[in-house]
């Protein structure tokens, strides 16, 4: 058994090294460059996603992009590595914790509050009854226009 | 001779807007009548010398004169002359020059139209139409001066010889013509294309056409007169500024599409957010005053809407020409940001006490109550919440969080499309259903049986039509429910449509086409109101289809090489690399070829412009898209190699209905003037000729 194991090992070994290495060399499409860019923004241009950007410098940070996936990073330590180096600018919501609940929760807590202030108007404004003035001007000047017309 | 006739002018139109406020607010007060008129004619007289001084800077633009700074930056000997035209409002002193023109026309066509309907608001609202233009003109004249000249300083040290001024300092001398010339900057080249002809245009005249209402609604609290007369007085300028807003963002959204080469027509960026957030208030605004001329009620509501459109208009101008898009430190920077936060803060300021002053003294009290949740007043009101909260949040993820990370937080975020993503869908899902629902409704009450009773047919058509999409193989729930929601609105326009023909051609025998032109004559607002709804459900249509199906794919292709999408085959046929344009750019163009089930469809030839002489952003990616109404197919060059051009990168993206926008954005446009027509427009001898005479059975159809 264990010289079966030792004629094994190196076998395994191999099998190992020659995995590594290919995935080491995994041929990374555009397409997966892009939809990593397509969730950055460009570091210096002003809201422009990466994908998209012309600049020379965003080419090279796509060629990043590339080169990490060939390393075989994945999606999200890809998209860290750029928040840590330029912080939360690059990305289209914050991954910081609390940068991420202020910018998500102040527009609900908005909308909360729009639509409690609408229930409070349906709700707590008691209907009262006005006299149609408005209505019976209407009517009498159209009766007076009527007959001066006439 | 030129800039010294439009500074001239500028200088002058100034006075003339500082003497027409004194005089109109004077003379109201005084019950002076000379000094009203007096008010009035100088402020014609603003919107003249505003001619004027625009007639300058564009016949400089013309004929190149480049001693002038503002052309020299902004054009080229090479560049052809309808550019020349354009490039007005290529940049900022030009184009807030424009603004202020075109603030002059819409000031003047207020006072010559509304001078004797609502001659005891006029003083007041010119006062306020002069008070904004005031505003602008000091910050032409003193910030941005587009008739500043280039002068040489012989004594001063050779870098800072060169230097612009209005006035020639002394001992200055001319620049050398040809010189100038050959170093002219030329304009953007972002900006060299067709629809920029049209589209700031468009949107300056919604922005500016705000104003008018904004001035009537001041006028009203100004002077005590809460009836609906300010809003008699503004409605129709308002439809005109929500027209030309809508259109400018239409157009906004096609030229980034064809320009800006990333296979979109919204990117959620500050800028276009800026002008989308007045027209979002302005649309709740343009809702809820039916309610005040119909019921009496939202009086405070509706001055609240009218001011924050026009504040909106105001603080997005600020915001996108101070550099606070960028950062929030950059506008103090710049040098018209503190002016305009200013005026921005004082004019929201001084329009809010006034609301809240008429309101504490009881003169802004609703004349009914609501009754039903259902009542139609009561949806439009939840219809307003939804259009604010929607202005809310992008406010927020355009401007607030980036402002308030970065002065409290001390870091900078950028809210993109993830975020606008989040929290816009279910916001804009609620609108549709709001669309849809509230013209079924009543004024005053509506029991839900009768609402039931009324969206039966619609709803039913609807299931069909999501049914219909599933069984074609449309499996994205997502999809499913918004187009269910976004063909209820249209399906309930176009039944409520046909429900009036039907109705009108029980009692007259008349064609299909002409009960319908008797719909739209009778009845414009409700149904150019149904028309310009299944405009935003088309639109809708098109926004869901080309989000959440598109296609995308970037490959590199030898000449001679083909990648197959979707059923689409692209050959890559020939490169053209270095061609030189008339107007001095260089272009590197693909030939391609599109085939489908073995049809050749089309050529294609996306390209890449270059501009050697332009400083900064001096390229431009041009798409080759063949366009059908199922969809766009788009490429975009995006790389090549630069010696031989034997093989380049192309981005290919499929758009599913992506034109449908456009389409829907023309029957939206179509059915805003249809509803602001006036009807008046026919002199009332021609109306008194043909009696209007109602058809019994048709008064639910045409009410």
């Amino acid at each position: 058994m264990m010289r079966r194991m030792v004629y094994l090992l190196p076998v395994l070994l191999l099998l190992l090294v020659w995995s590594g290495a290919v995935q080491a060399q995994r041929v990374v499409t555009d397409d997966e460059v892009n939809a990593i860019a397509k969730t950055l923004y460009c570091p210096v241009c002003e809201n422009i996603p990466l994908d998209a950007c012309g600049t020379a410098a965003c080419d090279d940070w796509r060629y990043e992009i590339r080169l990490q996936l060939e390393a075989g990073k994945t999606e999200q330590e890809i998209v860290d590595d750029f928040v840590r180096r330029f912080g939360d600018r690059v990305v289209g919501t914050p991954q910081d914790p609390l940068l991420r609940a202020v910018a998500l929760i102040v527009p609900l807590v908005g909308i909360v509050a729009a639509l409690g202030l609408a229930l409070y108007v349906f709700t707590r404004r008691t209907p009262k009854v006005v006299p149609a003035a408005p209505a019976a001007t209407d009517k009498y000047q159209s009766i007076l226009e009527r007959d001066l017309a006439g | 001779m030129l800039a010294e006739v439009g500074f001239a002018t500028l200088i002058m139109a100034l006075a003339a807007a500082l003497y027409a406020i004194v005089a109109s607010v004077y003379g109201e007060l005084r019950h002076q009548e000379g000094y009203v008129l007096s008010g009035r004619n100088a402020a014609l007289l603003v919107t003249a010398l505003l001619t004027i001084a625009t007639g300058a800077l564009w016949l400089a633009l013309v004929q190149q004169e480049y001693q002038i700074k503002y052309v020299w930056s902004v054009s080229s000997p090479a560049m052809p002359d309808f550019y020349r035209v354009t490039a007005l409002w290529g940049s900022q002193s030009g184009s807030l020059l424009f603004w202020s023109f075109l603030m002059g026309v819409f000031s003047a066509g207020a006072i010559v139209l509304n001078w004797r309907s609502h001659r005891r608001l006029m003083p007041y609202a010119i006062a306020v139409m002069m008070a904004v233009i005031v505003f602008f003109l000091g910050i032409k004249i003193f910030i941005e001066n587009p008739f500043e000249r280039w002068w040489i300083m012989p004594d001063l040290p050779r870098d800072s010889q060169v230097i612009s001024a209005s006035i020639m300092p002394a001992g200055a001398l001319t620049p050398d013509a040809l010189l100038l010339a050959q170093s002219a900057q030329g304009l953007n080249p972002l900006l060299r294309h067709f629809g920029m002809a049209i589209h700031p245009p468009m949107l300056y005249l919604g922005f500016v056409g705000f104003l008018i209402p904004f001035a009537f609604a001041v006028a009203a609290l100004a002077s005590g007169d809460l009836s609906t007369n300010w809003i008699k007085a503004s409605r129709r300028w308002a439809l005109i500024a929500w027209l030309f807003l809508s259109l400018g963002l239409i157009l906004g959204g096609r030229w980034a599409y064809d320009v800006l080469g990333w296979g979109g027509y919204w990117g959620w960026d500050p800028v276009e957010n800026a002008a989308f957030l007045p027209w979002l208030i302005g649309t709740a605004l343009l809702h809820s005053i039916m309610i005040q001329e119909k019921r009496g009620m939202l009086k405070v509501w509706n001055m609240f809407l009218m001011v924050g459109t026009f504040s909106a208009i105001i603080f997005g101008t600020f915001a996108t020409r101070s550099g606070l898009v960028e950062s929030v430190h950059s506008f103090a920077r710049s040098g018209v940001g503190f002016p305009m936060f200013f005026f921005w803060f004082l004019m929201t300021l001084i329009s809010v006490a006034l609301i809240l002053w008429r309101r504490s003294r009881g003169e802004l009290r609703d004349e009914h109550a609501f009754t039903s949740i259902f009542s139609r007043e009561s949806l439009f009101v939840l219809n307003n919440f939804i259009f604010v909260a929607l202005a809310l949040v992008i406010f927020w993820g355009s401007f607030g969080a980036p402002i308030v990370s970065e002065l409290f937080l001390n870091t900078d975020i950028t809210l993109g499309k993830d975020y606008f993503m989040q929290v816009t869908p279910p916001l804009f899902l609620a609108l549709y259903i709001l669309m849809g629902i509230a013209p079924l409704s009543a004024w005053s009450a509506t029991s839900l049986v009768r609402l039931g009773r009324s969206l039966l047919v619609p709803l039913l058509l609807t299931l069909a039509s999501v049914g219909l999409f599933a069984v074609g193989g449309m499996s994205t729930p997502v999809a499913l429910v918004g187009y269910g929601v976004v063909l209820l609105a249209g399906w309930i326009a176009v039944y409520e449509t046909l429900r009036g023909i039907i109705a009108r051609q029980k009692s007259h025998p008349e064609t299909v086409l002409h009960s319908l032109a008797q719909l739209y004559r009778r009845n414009p607002r409700r149904y150019g109101g149904y028309m310009i709804h299944l405009g935003v459900t088309i639109i809708g249509i098109g926004i869901i289809g080309s989000t959440l199906f598109q296609v995308e794919t970037q490959r590199t292709l030898a000449v001679g090489e083909s990648l197959a999408l979707n059923g689409y085959e692209l050959h890559f046929d020939q490169f053209d690399g270095q061609a030189i344009s008339e107007d001095g750019r260089i272009m590197d163009i693909a030939t391609m070829s599109l085939w489908r089930d073995g049809q050749k469809l089309a050529t294609l030839r996306p390209r890449r412009d270059f501009f050697p002489q332009t400083e900064g952003m001096n390229s431009m990616t041009i798409a080759g898209a063949h366009s059908t109404l199922e969809n766009d197919f788009y490429v975009l060059l995006v790389g090549w190699e630069a010696l031989n051009a034997s093989s380049a990168t192309f981005k290919v993206y499929i758009n599913p209905l992506v034109n449908l926008i456009w389409w829907g954005s023309f029957i939206l446009i179509l059915g805003t003037l249809l509803a602001g027509w006036p009807r008046d427009i026919l002199p009332e001898r021609v109306r008194q000729s043909r009696p209007v005479t109602l058809p019994r059975g048709t008064k639910g159809a045409l009410s």
